[in-house]
Protein backbone atom coordinates (compact mmCIF):
# COMPACT_ATOMS: atom_id res chain seq x y z
CA UNK A 1 0.00 0.00 0.00
CA UNK A 2 1.45 3.55 -0.94
CA UNK A 3 -0.75 6.98 0.58
CA UNK A 4 -0.58 9.14 -2.20
CA UNK A 5 -2.75 12.09 0.28
CA UNK A 6 -1.65 11.88 4.02
CA UNK A 7 -3.73 13.80 6.29
CA UNK A 8 -1.89 14.64 10.06
CA UNK A 9 -3.71 16.43 13.04
CA UNK A 10 -5.02 18.76 9.96
CA UNK A 11 -7.28 22.42 12.04
CA UNK A 12 -8.84 25.43 10.21
CA UNK A 13 -10.41 27.99 12.36
CA UNK A 14 -12.50 30.99 10.33
CA UNK A 15 -11.77 33.38 13.41
CA UNK A 16 -13.83 31.37 16.16
CA UNK A 17 -15.36 29.12 14.39
CA UNK A 18 -13.46 25.72 14.39
CA UNK A 19 -13.94 24.43 10.78
CA UNK A 20 -11.72 21.59 10.99
CA UNK A 21 -10.56 20.20 14.31
CA UNK A 22 -7.58 17.85 13.89
CA UNK A 23 -8.36 15.27 11.39
CA UNK A 24 -6.37 12.57 10.26
CA UNK A 25 -6.61 10.29 7.39
CA UNK A 26 -4.76 8.94 4.22
CA UNK A 27 -5.68 8.32 1.13
CA UNK A 28 -4.30 4.72 -0.95
CA UNK A 29 -2.82 5.70 -4.53
CA UNK A 30 -4.86 4.56 -7.21
CA UNK A 31 -8.08 4.27 -4.91
CA UNK A 32 -11.66 5.93 -5.06
CA UNK A 33 -12.22 7.85 -1.95
CA UNK A 34 -15.25 9.52 -1.13
CA UNK A 35 -15.18 11.77 1.82
CA UNK A 36 -18.87 12.59 3.37
CA UNK A 37 -20.17 15.11 5.57
CA UNK A 38 -23.64 17.10 6.07
CA UNK A 39 -23.50 20.71 4.99
CA UNK A 40 -20.74 22.69 6.98
CA UNK A 41 -19.28 19.80 8.28
CA UNK A 42 -15.77 20.80 6.52
CA UNK A 43 -15.69 19.19 3.15
CA UNK A 44 -15.43 21.63 1.52
CA UNK A 45 -12.77 23.44 3.95
CA UNK A 46 -10.50 20.00 3.69
CA UNK A 47 -10.78 19.54 0.30
CA UNK A 48 -9.34 23.67 -0.60
CA UNK A 49 -6.51 22.99 1.95
CA UNK A 50 -5.45 19.48 0.10
CA UNK A 51 -5.56 21.59 -2.98
CA UNK A 52 -3.51 24.41 -2.14
CA UNK A 53 -6.74 27.15 -2.32
CA UNK A 54 -6.56 27.53 1.57
CA UNK A 55 -3.44 27.83 4.18
CA UNK A 56 -4.20 25.31 6.86
CA UNK A 57 -3.65 26.97 10.88
CA UNK A 58 -1.83 23.72 11.73
CA UNK A 59 -1.29 20.04 10.95
CA UNK A 60 0.59 18.33 8.31
CA UNK A 61 -0.35 17.31 4.88
CA UNK A 62 1.82 15.19 2.39
CA UNK A 63 0.57 14.72 -1.29
CA UNK A 64 2.34 12.36 -3.40
CA UNK A 65 5.25 12.70 -0.64
CA UNK A 66 5.25 16.41 -1.55
CA UNK A 67 4.69 18.74 1.42
CA UNK A 68 1.91 21.47 1.15
CA UNK A 69 2.33 24.66 1.83
CA UNK A 70 6.38 24.17 0.64
CA UNK A 71 6.13 22.91 -2.75
CA UNK A 72 2.79 23.92 -3.64
CA UNK A 73 3.86 24.57 -7.21
CA UNK A 74 4.86 21.03 -7.47
CA UNK A 75 1.81 19.83 -6.07
CA UNK A 76 -0.37 21.96 -8.99
CA UNK A 77 1.57 20.15 -11.54
CA UNK A 78 -0.21 16.72 -10.13
CA UNK A 79 -3.81 17.36 -9.03
CA UNK A 80 -6.84 18.30 -10.88
CA UNK A 81 -9.98 19.69 -9.30
CA UNK A 82 -13.46 19.46 -10.52
CA UNK A 83 -15.65 22.27 -8.50
CA UNK A 84 -18.93 22.23 -7.55
CA UNK A 85 -19.65 25.13 -9.72
CA UNK A 86 -17.99 25.54 -13.39
CA UNK A 87 -15.13 27.56 -13.82
CA UNK A 88 -14.77 27.75 -17.45
CA UNK A 89 -15.35 30.90 -19.37
CA UNK A 90 -18.90 31.06 -21.03
CA UNK A 91 -17.83 32.94 -23.87
CA UNK A 92 -15.12 30.66 -24.58
CA UNK A 93 -15.81 27.66 -26.73
CA UNK A 94 -14.69 24.21 -25.24
CA UNK A 95 -11.29 23.92 -26.87
CA UNK A 96 -10.30 27.84 -26.29
CA UNK A 97 -10.89 26.71 -22.51
CA UNK A 98 -9.27 23.49 -22.62
CA UNK A 99 -6.36 25.44 -24.42
CA UNK A 100 -6.25 28.46 -21.98
CA UNK A 101 -6.10 26.13 -19.08
CA UNK A 102 -3.52 23.69 -20.59
CA UNK A 103 -1.06 26.59 -21.17
CA UNK A 104 -0.45 26.97 -17.44
CA UNK A 105 1.31 23.57 -17.17
CA UNK A 106 4.32 24.03 -19.95
CA UNK A 107 3.71 21.60 -22.45
CA UNK A 108 4.57 22.21 -25.94
CA UNK A 109 2.12 23.14 -28.79
CA UNK A 110 2.09 19.87 -29.80
CA UNK A 111 1.93 17.67 -26.51
CA UNK A 112 -0.86 20.01 -25.57
CA UNK A 113 -3.00 19.19 -28.56
CA UNK A 114 -2.15 15.64 -27.79
CA UNK A 115 -3.58 16.38 -24.01
CA UNK A 116 -6.42 17.94 -24.85
CA UNK A 117 -7.35 15.31 -27.42
CA UNK A 118 -7.05 12.20 -24.52
CA UNK A 119 -8.93 14.91 -22.47
CA UNK A 120 -11.68 15.23 -24.93
CA UNK A 121 -12.34 11.56 -25.57
CA UNK A 122 -11.74 10.13 -21.63
CA UNK A 123 -14.70 12.58 -21.33
CA UNK A 124 -16.35 11.72 -24.32
CA UNK A 125 -17.08 15.48 -25.83
CA UNK A 126 -14.63 15.38 -28.86
CA UNK A 127 -17.91 16.59 -30.51
CA UNK A 128 -18.68 19.55 -28.64
CA UNK A 129 -15.03 20.81 -28.97
CA UNK A 130 -16.15 24.18 -31.08
CA UNK A 131 -19.41 24.57 -28.66
CA UNK A 132 -19.30 27.23 -25.93
CA UNK A 133 -18.89 26.30 -22.54
CA UNK A 134 -22.03 28.82 -21.95
CA UNK A 135 -24.54 26.75 -24.09
CA UNK A 136 -23.60 23.32 -23.03
CA UNK A 137 -25.99 21.57 -20.76
CA UNK A 138 -25.53 20.79 -17.18
CA UNK A 139 -23.94 17.32 -17.86
CA UNK A 140 -21.84 18.50 -21.01
CA UNK A 141 -20.30 21.23 -18.53
CA UNK A 142 -19.17 18.87 -15.91
CA UNK A 143 -17.70 16.88 -18.72
CA UNK A 144 -16.08 19.66 -19.94
CA UNK A 145 -15.18 20.75 -15.72
CA UNK A 146 -13.45 17.15 -15.98
CA UNK A 147 -11.63 17.48 -19.25
CA UNK A 148 -10.34 20.80 -18.24
CA UNK A 149 -8.88 18.93 -14.52
CA UNK A 150 -7.10 15.96 -16.58
CA UNK A 151 -5.47 18.16 -18.78
CA UNK A 152 -2.01 17.90 -17.14
CA UNK A 153 -2.97 14.17 -16.35
CA UNK A 154 -2.73 14.53 -12.65
CA UNK A 155 -2.15 11.91 -10.24
CA UNK A 156 -5.19 12.91 -8.17
CA UNK A 157 -8.21 14.31 -9.32
CA UNK A 158 -10.78 15.85 -6.56
CA UNK A 159 -14.24 16.10 -7.06
CA UNK A 160 -16.46 18.39 -5.12
CA UNK A 161 -19.61 16.59 -5.18
CA UNK A 162 -19.12 15.80 -9.06
CA UNK A 163 -22.77 14.67 -10.11
CA UNK A 164 -24.93 17.05 -8.17
CA UNK A 165 -27.48 18.42 -10.00
CA UNK A 166 -27.64 16.44 -13.25
CA UNK A 167 -30.51 14.06 -13.87
CA UNK A 168 -30.29 10.61 -13.18
CA UNK A 169 -28.57 9.15 -16.64
CA UNK A 170 -26.00 12.03 -17.35
CA UNK A 171 -25.04 11.42 -13.36
CA UNK A 172 -24.61 7.87 -14.16
CA UNK A 173 -22.58 8.53 -17.72
CA UNK A 174 -20.45 11.07 -15.45
CA UNK A 175 -19.88 8.41 -13.01
CA UNK A 176 -19.18 6.19 -15.18
CA UNK A 177 -16.60 8.04 -16.77
CA UNK A 178 -15.02 8.78 -12.82
CA UNK A 179 -14.69 5.00 -12.67
CA UNK A 180 -13.35 4.62 -15.71
CA UNK A 181 -10.56 7.27 -15.02
CA UNK A 182 -9.79 5.35 -11.69
CA UNK A 183 -9.61 1.92 -13.41
CA UNK A 184 -7.65 2.46 -16.02
CA UNK A 185 -5.58 4.83 -15.90
CA UNK A 186 -4.88 3.88 -12.06
CA UNK A 187 -5.60 7.67 -10.74
CA UNK A 188 -6.51 8.31 -7.01
CA UNK A 189 -9.99 9.69 -7.00
CA UNK A 190 -11.14 11.75 -3.88
CA UNK A 191 -14.49 12.89 -4.36
CA UNK A 192 -17.41 14.19 -1.82
CA UNK A 193 -21.10 13.30 -3.01
CA UNK A 194 -24.20 13.55 -1.57
CA UNK A 195 -25.46 10.58 -3.56
CA UNK A 196 -24.88 7.17 -0.67
CA UNK A 197 -25.09 4.72 -3.78
CA UNK A 198 -21.62 6.61 -5.42
CA UNK A 199 -20.05 6.41 -1.97
CA UNK A 200 -20.91 2.63 -1.63
CA UNK A 201 -18.80 2.04 -5.20
CA UNK A 202 -15.85 3.74 -3.09
CA UNK A 203 -12.72 2.01 -1.91
CA UNK A 204 -12.73 3.81 0.94
CA UNK A 205 -15.20 6.26 2.96
CA UNK A 206 -14.27 9.08 5.50
CA UNK A 207 -17.13 10.57 7.08
CA UNK A 208 -16.64 14.00 9.41
CA UNK A 209 -19.13 15.80 11.44
CA UNK A 210 -18.86 18.98 13.12
CA UNK A 211 -14.99 19.33 11.90
CA UNK A 212 -14.03 16.02 12.91
CA UNK A 213 -13.53 12.47 11.35
CA UNK A 214 -16.40 10.41 13.06
CA UNK A 215 -16.36 6.91 10.81
CA UNK A 216 -13.98 5.77 8.25
CA UNK A 217 -13.62 2.20 6.88
CA UNK A 218 -14.98 0.53 3.68
CA UNK A 219 -18.43 0.79 2.64
CA UNK A 220 -19.19 -2.79 3.92
CA UNK A 221 -17.45 -2.19 7.02
CA UNK A 222 -19.42 0.71 7.96
CA UNK A 223 -22.86 -0.87 6.64
CA UNK A 224 -21.61 -4.02 8.98
CA UNK A 225 -20.73 -1.93 11.91
CA UNK A 226 -23.37 1.42 11.46
CA UNK A 227 -26.52 0.21 10.20
CA UNK A 228 -29.54 -2.36 10.63
CA UNK A 229 -30.21 -5.24 8.08
CA UNK A 230 -34.64 -4.79 8.01
CA UNK A 231 -37.44 -7.30 7.74
CA UNK A 232 -40.26 -6.51 7.10
CA UNK A 233 -43.56 -8.18 7.70
CA UNK A 234 -47.11 -8.38 6.06
CA UNK A 235 -49.06 -10.37 8.23
CA UNK A 236 -52.73 -12.26 7.69
CA UNK A 237 -53.59 -11.40 11.12
CA UNK A 238 -52.10 -7.92 12.97
CA UNK A 239 -52.92 -8.86 16.53
CA UNK A 240 -51.39 -12.13 16.12
CA UNK A 241 -48.26 -11.10 15.37
CA UNK A 242 -48.28 -7.95 17.36
CA UNK A 243 -48.97 -10.87 20.52
CA UNK A 244 -45.53 -12.64 19.55
CA UNK A 245 -43.54 -9.78 19.00
CA UNK A 246 -44.43 -8.37 22.43
CA UNK A 247 -43.59 -12.05 23.63
CA UNK A 248 -40.61 -12.19 22.05
CA UNK A 249 -39.08 -9.08 23.56
CA UNK A 250 -38.48 -7.80 19.90
CA UNK A 251 -39.03 -3.99 18.51
CA UNK A 252 -41.07 -3.16 15.87
CA UNK A 253 -42.45 -0.14 13.90
CA UNK A 254 -45.76 -0.70 11.93
CA UNK A 255 -46.64 1.39 8.64
CA UNK A 256 -50.14 0.67 7.97
CA UNK A 257 -50.28 -3.02 7.21
CA UNK A 258 -46.62 -3.66 7.50
CA UNK A 259 -43.70 -4.32 10.08
CA UNK A 260 -40.56 -3.22 10.34
CA UNK A 261 -38.06 -5.10 12.57
CA UNK A 262 -34.41 -4.07 13.23
CA UNK A 263 -32.23 -7.03 12.99
CA UNK A 264 -28.58 -7.01 13.08
CA UNK A 265 -27.93 -10.13 10.41
CA UNK A 266 -30.29 -11.17 7.64
CA UNK A 267 -29.97 -14.46 9.05
CA UNK A 268 -31.30 -13.22 12.34
CA UNK A 269 -34.64 -12.84 10.20
CA UNK A 270 -34.95 -16.49 9.66
CA UNK A 271 -36.19 -17.90 13.04
CA UNK A 272 -38.23 -14.80 13.44
CA UNK A 273 -39.87 -15.65 9.84
CA UNK A 274 -39.84 -19.47 10.54
CA UNK A 275 -42.22 -18.87 13.83
CA UNK A 276 -45.02 -16.65 12.38
CA UNK A 277 -44.86 -18.21 8.26
CA UNK A 278 -48.28 -19.49 9.04
CA UNK A 279 -49.58 -16.06 9.80
CA UNK A 280 -47.52 -14.12 6.84
CA UNK A 281 -49.06 -12.85 3.51
CA UNK A 282 -45.25 -11.61 2.60
CA UNK A 283 -41.78 -11.02 3.81
CA UNK A 284 -39.04 -9.29 2.52
CA UNK A 285 -34.96 -8.52 3.93
CA UNK A 286 -33.76 -5.34 2.99
CA UNK A 287 -29.42 -5.12 3.97
CA UNK A 288 -28.60 -2.25 5.70
CA UNK A 289 -27.44 1.38 3.84
CA UNK A 290 -24.91 3.47 3.35
CA UNK A 291 -27.36 6.17 4.13
CA UNK A 292 -28.71 4.18 7.35
CA UNK A 293 -24.97 4.17 8.43
CA UNK A 294 -24.96 8.11 7.44
CA UNK A 295 -27.39 8.82 9.53
CA UNK A 296 -26.56 6.21 12.65
CA UNK A 297 -23.32 7.86 12.45
CA UNK A 298 -23.84 11.72 12.23
CA UNK A 299 -27.49 11.99 13.22
CA UNK A 300 -28.35 13.67 10.51
CA UNK A 301 -29.97 12.93 6.78
CA UNK A 302 -27.39 13.96 3.91
CA UNK A 303 -29.04 15.91 2.04
CA UNK A 304 -30.03 18.35 4.12
CA UNK B 1 1.54 32.09 -20.35
CA UNK B 2 0.67 35.52 -20.17
CA UNK B 3 0.26 36.66 -23.66
CA UNK B 4 -2.36 33.13 -23.19
CA UNK B 5 -4.20 35.47 -20.30
CA UNK B 6 -4.28 38.24 -21.95
CA UNK B 7 -5.79 36.67 -25.09
CA UNK B 8 -8.75 35.11 -22.63
CA UNK B 9 -9.22 38.35 -21.34
CA UNK B 10 -9.32 39.95 -24.76
CA UNK B 11 -12.01 37.42 -25.90
CA UNK B 12 -13.63 37.70 -23.09
CA UNK B 13 -14.18 41.74 -23.20
CA UNK B 14 -14.70 41.32 -26.80
CA UNK B 15 -17.44 39.01 -27.26
CA UNK B 16 -19.60 40.10 -24.40
CA UNK B 17 -21.59 42.64 -26.61
CA UNK B 18 -23.28 44.27 -23.86
CA UNK B 19 -20.11 44.99 -21.90
CA UNK B 20 -18.26 46.56 -24.53
CA UNK B 21 -21.59 48.66 -25.30
CA UNK B 22 -21.28 49.69 -21.81
CA UNK B 23 -18.02 50.63 -22.15
CA UNK B 24 -18.93 53.22 -24.67
CA UNK B 25 -21.89 53.99 -22.60
CA UNK B 26 -19.98 57.97 -21.36
CA UNK B 27 -18.87 58.36 -24.54
CA UNK B 28 -22.35 57.82 -26.50
CA UNK B 29 -23.75 60.39 -23.51
CA UNK B 30 -21.36 62.64 -24.28
CA UNK B 31 -21.70 62.91 -28.21
CA UNK B 32 -25.39 62.99 -27.87
CA UNK B 33 -25.41 65.74 -25.25
CA UNK B 34 -22.88 67.37 -27.82
CA UNK B 35 -24.97 66.99 -30.76
CA UNK B 36 -28.20 67.77 -29.17
CA UNK B 37 -27.32 71.24 -27.89
CA UNK B 38 -24.22 71.72 -26.21
CA UNK B 39 -22.62 71.87 -29.77
CA UNK B 40 -24.66 74.41 -31.29
CA UNK B 41 -24.23 76.96 -27.64
CA UNK B 42 -20.59 76.42 -28.05
CA UNK B 43 -20.13 77.07 -31.45
CA UNK B 44 -22.27 80.13 -31.12
CA UNK B 45 -20.14 81.56 -28.35
CA UNK B 46 -16.65 80.98 -29.97
CA UNK B 47 -18.08 82.29 -33.52
CA UNK B 48 -18.09 85.66 -31.82
CA UNK B 49 -14.55 85.51 -30.80
CA UNK B 50 -12.56 83.25 -34.04
CA UNK B 51 -15.33 83.27 -36.49
CA UNK B 52 -14.97 80.80 -39.31
CA UNK B 53 -12.84 78.24 -37.99
CA UNK B 54 -14.94 77.92 -34.96
CA UNK B 55 -17.06 75.12 -36.02
CA UNK B 56 -13.74 72.80 -36.56
CA UNK B 57 -12.60 74.01 -33.45
CA UNK B 58 -15.42 73.18 -31.18
CA UNK B 59 -15.65 69.98 -32.94
CA UNK B 60 -12.14 68.98 -32.28
CA UNK B 61 -12.82 70.05 -28.61
CA UNK B 62 -15.31 67.28 -28.26
CA UNK B 63 -13.64 64.62 -30.54
CA UNK B 64 -10.86 65.06 -27.97
CA UNK B 65 -13.01 65.04 -24.83
CA UNK B 66 -14.19 61.62 -26.18
CA UNK B 67 -10.87 60.14 -26.57
CA UNK B 68 -9.59 61.23 -23.61
CA UNK B 69 -12.57 59.71 -21.35
CA UNK B 70 -13.02 56.44 -23.85
CA UNK B 71 -9.09 55.58 -22.50
CA UNK B 72 -10.82 55.33 -18.90
CA UNK B 73 -14.23 53.79 -19.35
CA UNK B 74 -13.39 51.25 -21.73
CA UNK B 75 -10.48 49.98 -19.00
CA UNK B 76 -13.09 49.99 -16.62
CA UNK B 77 -14.84 47.30 -18.61
CA UNK B 78 -11.93 45.22 -19.44
CA UNK B 79 -11.41 45.35 -15.26
CA UNK B 80 -14.73 43.63 -15.75
CA UNK B 81 -13.51 40.21 -15.87
CA UNK B 82 -10.93 40.66 -13.26
CA UNK B 83 -13.84 41.36 -11.02
CA UNK B 84 -15.97 38.42 -12.79
CA UNK B 85 -13.53 35.63 -12.08
CA UNK B 86 -13.62 36.48 -8.40
CA UNK B 87 -16.65 36.93 -7.72
CA UNK B 88 -17.96 33.96 -9.32
CA UNK B 89 -14.82 31.83 -7.77
CA UNK B 90 -13.52 31.21 -11.07
CA UNK B 91 -9.98 32.52 -9.81
CA UNK B 92 -10.26 29.83 -7.69
CA UNK B 93 -9.12 27.25 -11.71
CA UNK B 94 -6.18 29.65 -11.64
CA UNK B 95 -4.97 29.40 -8.18
CA UNK B 96 -4.62 25.63 -8.24
CA UNK B 97 -2.90 26.12 -11.44
CA UNK B 98 0.91 26.29 -11.39
CA UNK B 99 0.66 29.84 -12.07
CA UNK B 100 1.94 33.00 -9.94
CA UNK B 101 -0.01 35.53 -9.33
CA UNK B 102 1.40 38.22 -10.58
CA UNK B 103 1.39 36.56 -14.03
CA UNK B 104 -2.68 36.22 -13.59
CA UNK B 105 -2.98 40.07 -12.34
CA UNK B 106 -0.70 41.17 -15.16
CA UNK B 107 -2.92 39.44 -17.67
CA UNK B 108 -5.94 41.59 -16.85
CA UNK B 109 -3.73 44.89 -16.82
CA UNK B 110 -2.21 44.46 -19.86
CA UNK B 111 -5.80 43.37 -21.36
CA UNK B 112 -7.36 46.41 -20.38
CA UNK B 113 -4.30 48.38 -21.44
CA UNK B 114 -4.97 46.75 -24.99
CA UNK B 115 -8.87 47.05 -24.93
CA UNK B 116 -8.23 50.96 -24.03
CA UNK B 117 -5.91 51.40 -26.35
CA UNK B 118 -7.80 49.54 -29.36
CA UNK B 119 -11.48 50.95 -28.47
CA UNK B 120 -9.48 54.93 -27.91
CA UNK B 121 -7.99 54.56 -31.90
CA UNK B 122 -11.38 53.17 -32.41
CA UNK B 123 -12.92 56.31 -31.32
CA UNK B 124 -10.27 58.51 -32.56
CA UNK B 125 -10.91 57.18 -36.21
CA UNK B 126 -14.66 57.59 -36.17
CA UNK B 127 -13.58 61.30 -34.20
CA UNK B 128 -11.85 62.14 -36.91
CA UNK B 129 -14.44 60.77 -39.86
CA UNK B 130 -16.70 62.98 -37.78
CA UNK B 131 -14.23 66.30 -38.13
CA UNK B 132 -14.20 65.48 -41.80
CA UNK B 133 -17.21 65.14 -42.60
CA UNK B 134 -18.83 68.03 -40.68
CA UNK B 135 -16.15 70.37 -42.85
CA UNK B 136 -12.86 70.02 -41.05
CA UNK B 137 -9.74 68.25 -41.98
CA UNK B 138 -7.76 64.90 -40.84
CA UNK B 139 -4.48 65.18 -38.15
CA UNK B 140 -1.39 65.64 -40.30
CA UNK B 141 1.25 63.44 -39.72
CA UNK B 142 2.78 64.96 -36.83
CA UNK B 143 -0.27 65.94 -34.92
CA UNK B 144 -1.20 62.23 -35.26
CA UNK B 145 2.42 61.08 -33.86
CA UNK B 146 1.33 63.31 -30.88
CA UNK B 147 -1.95 62.44 -30.31
CA UNK B 148 -0.85 58.69 -30.48
CA UNK B 149 2.08 59.43 -27.72
CA UNK B 150 -0.71 61.12 -25.53
CA UNK B 151 -3.25 58.12 -26.22
CA UNK B 152 -0.65 55.68 -24.99
CA UNK B 153 0.35 57.80 -21.85
CA UNK B 154 -3.33 58.16 -21.04
CA UNK B 155 -4.00 54.43 -21.62
CA UNK B 156 -1.10 53.46 -18.95
CA UNK B 157 -2.58 56.47 -16.61
CA UNK B 158 -6.38 55.29 -16.68
CA UNK B 159 -5.70 51.75 -16.54
CA UNK B 160 -3.70 52.53 -13.20
CA UNK B 161 -6.11 54.28 -12.10
CA UNK B 162 -9.16 52.07 -12.74
CA UNK B 163 -7.02 49.15 -11.02
CA UNK B 164 -6.66 50.94 -8.30
CA UNK B 165 -10.34 51.29 -7.67
CA UNK B 166 -10.67 47.70 -8.84
CA UNK B 167 -8.48 46.75 -6.16
CA UNK B 168 -10.97 47.41 -3.94
CA UNK B 169 -14.35 45.79 -5.56
CA UNK B 170 -15.24 42.11 -4.40
CA UNK B 171 -19.00 41.67 -6.06
CA UNK B 172 -20.28 42.36 -9.57
CA UNK B 173 -22.68 44.64 -7.82
CA UNK B 174 -20.30 47.01 -6.29
CA UNK B 175 -18.41 46.80 -10.02
CA UNK B 176 -22.06 47.87 -11.52
CA UNK B 177 -22.42 50.61 -9.19
CA UNK B 178 -18.81 51.32 -9.56
CA UNK B 179 -19.53 51.69 -13.12
CA UNK B 180 -22.56 53.59 -13.42
CA UNK B 181 -20.28 56.38 -11.51
CA UNK B 182 -17.40 56.42 -13.18
CA UNK B 183 -19.44 56.42 -16.29
CA UNK B 184 -21.47 59.82 -15.44
CA UNK B 185 -18.78 61.17 -13.34
CA UNK B 186 -16.13 61.12 -15.52
CA UNK B 187 -17.66 63.18 -18.02
CA UNK B 188 -17.43 65.94 -15.45
CA UNK B 189 -13.88 65.28 -14.33
CA UNK B 190 -12.53 65.53 -17.43
CA UNK B 191 -14.43 69.17 -18.04
CA UNK B 192 -16.52 67.58 -21.09
CA UNK B 193 -20.18 67.80 -19.83
CA UNK B 194 -19.60 71.62 -19.01
CA UNK B 195 -16.59 73.67 -20.01
CA UNK B 196 -14.65 73.68 -17.02
CA UNK B 197 -14.77 77.65 -16.75
CA UNK B 198 -18.55 77.12 -16.13
CA UNK B 199 -18.02 75.11 -13.08
CA UNK B 200 -17.17 76.79 -9.09
CA UNK B 201 -13.65 77.43 -8.77
CA UNK B 202 -13.85 74.32 -6.33
CA UNK B 203 -14.72 71.75 -9.11
CA UNK B 204 -12.16 73.74 -11.09
CA UNK B 205 -9.79 72.62 -8.40
CA UNK B 206 -10.67 69.35 -8.36
CA UNK B 207 -10.64 68.78 -12.12
CA UNK B 208 -7.23 69.44 -12.23
CA UNK B 209 -6.14 67.42 -9.60
CA UNK B 210 -7.80 64.65 -11.56
CA UNK B 211 -4.70 63.35 -13.00
CA UNK B 212 -6.70 61.92 -16.18
CA UNK B 213 -8.04 65.27 -16.85
CA UNK B 214 -4.40 66.19 -18.10
CA UNK B 215 -4.87 63.92 -21.06
CA UNK B 216 -7.71 65.98 -22.09
CA UNK B 217 -5.92 69.10 -21.84
CA UNK B 218 -2.96 68.00 -23.62
CA UNK B 219 -5.08 66.13 -26.53
CA UNK B 220 -7.03 69.57 -27.09
CA UNK B 221 -4.33 71.16 -27.95
CA UNK B 222 -3.13 69.13 -30.20
CA UNK B 223 -6.01 68.34 -31.71
CA UNK B 224 -7.80 72.27 -31.82
CA UNK B 225 -3.99 73.51 -33.33
CA UNK B 226 -5.41 71.41 -36.47
CA UNK B 227 -8.22 74.00 -36.96
CA UNK B 228 -6.63 77.33 -36.03
CA UNK B 229 -3.27 78.18 -34.64
CA UNK B 230 -4.03 78.11 -30.35
CA UNK B 231 -1.56 80.96 -29.37
CA UNK B 232 -3.81 83.27 -31.18
CA UNK B 233 -6.84 82.41 -28.74
CA UNK B 234 -7.20 85.07 -25.75
CA UNK B 235 -5.98 83.34 -22.65
CA UNK B 236 -9.58 83.73 -20.68
CA UNK B 237 -11.02 81.62 -23.61
CA UNK B 238 -8.42 78.76 -23.11
CA UNK B 239 -8.52 78.16 -19.44
CA UNK B 240 -12.36 78.69 -20.16
CA UNK B 241 -12.62 75.17 -22.43
CA UNK B 242 -9.54 73.40 -20.60
CA UNK B 243 -7.04 74.24 -23.02
CA UNK B 244 -4.67 75.24 -20.28
CA UNK B 245 -4.84 74.73 -16.87
CA UNK B 246 -3.65 77.70 -14.69
CA UNK B 247 -1.75 77.06 -11.03
CA UNK B 248 -1.36 80.05 -9.08
CA UNK B 249 -1.81 82.40 -12.56
CA UNK B 250 0.64 80.72 -14.50
CA UNK B 251 0.17 78.69 -16.77
CA UNK B 252 0.68 74.64 -17.05
CA UNK B 253 3.44 74.17 -19.23
CA UNK B 254 2.86 70.57 -21.31
CA UNK B 255 6.00 68.87 -19.52
CA UNK B 256 4.20 69.18 -16.14
CA UNK B 257 0.85 67.85 -17.89
CA UNK B 258 3.52 64.62 -18.72
CA UNK B 259 4.93 64.55 -16.17
CA UNK B 260 1.90 64.33 -13.37
CA UNK B 261 -0.26 61.72 -15.80
CA UNK B 262 2.80 59.27 -15.89
CA UNK B 263 3.75 59.76 -12.11
CA UNK B 264 0.33 59.50 -11.03
CA UNK B 265 -0.17 56.73 -13.01
CA UNK B 266 3.16 55.07 -11.24
CA UNK B 267 1.46 55.42 -7.97
CA UNK B 268 -1.49 54.37 -8.50
CA UNK B 269 -0.21 50.98 -9.54
CA UNK B 270 2.34 51.06 -6.72
CA UNK B 271 -0.67 51.62 -4.52
CA UNK B 272 -3.34 48.87 -6.39
CA UNK B 273 -0.58 46.29 -5.91
CA UNK B 274 0.09 46.86 -2.29
CA UNK B 275 -3.60 46.50 -1.81
CA UNK B 276 -4.12 43.29 -3.48
CA UNK B 277 -1.08 41.64 -2.02
CA UNK B 278 -2.06 42.62 1.08
CA UNK B 279 -5.66 41.36 0.24
CA UNK B 280 -3.82 37.86 -0.43
CA UNK B 281 -1.94 37.37 2.54
CA UNK B 282 -5.78 36.95 4.41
Amino acid sequence: MEKIIDVINLKKNYGEIEAVKSIDFYVEKGSLFAFLGPNGAGKTTTINILSTLLKQDDGEILIDDLKIGQNDELIRQSIGIVFQEGVLDPLLTVKENLLTRGAFYGFSKEKLKERIEKALSVTGIENLTNRRYGTLSGGQKRRADIARALIHAPKILFLDEPTTGLDPQTRKNVWNTILNLQKQDNMTIFLTTHYMEEADKADYVVIIDNGEVVAKGTPSYLKDEFSNDLLKLKPKDDIKLEEYLKKSQINFVKETDLYTIKINESLASLKIVNDVKDNLLSFQVLNGTLDDAFINITGKEIRE
Amino acid sequence: MILNLVTRNLKLYFRDRASVFFSLLGVIIIVGLYVLFLGKMMVDYSTQLVGESARFLMTSWIVAGVVSVTAITTCNGAFGIMVEDTALNRLRDFKVSPIKRWQLVLGYVLAAMVVALLMTLFTLVLGELYIFLDGGEILGFLSLIKVLGIVLLSVFSSSAFIFLIMAFIKTQNAFGTASSIIGTLIGFLMGIYIPIGNLPTGVQTLIKLFPLSHSGVLLRKTMMNEAMDIELLPEEFKTFLGLTYKLNGEVMGDIYHLLYLFISGLVFYVLAIVIISKKRDK
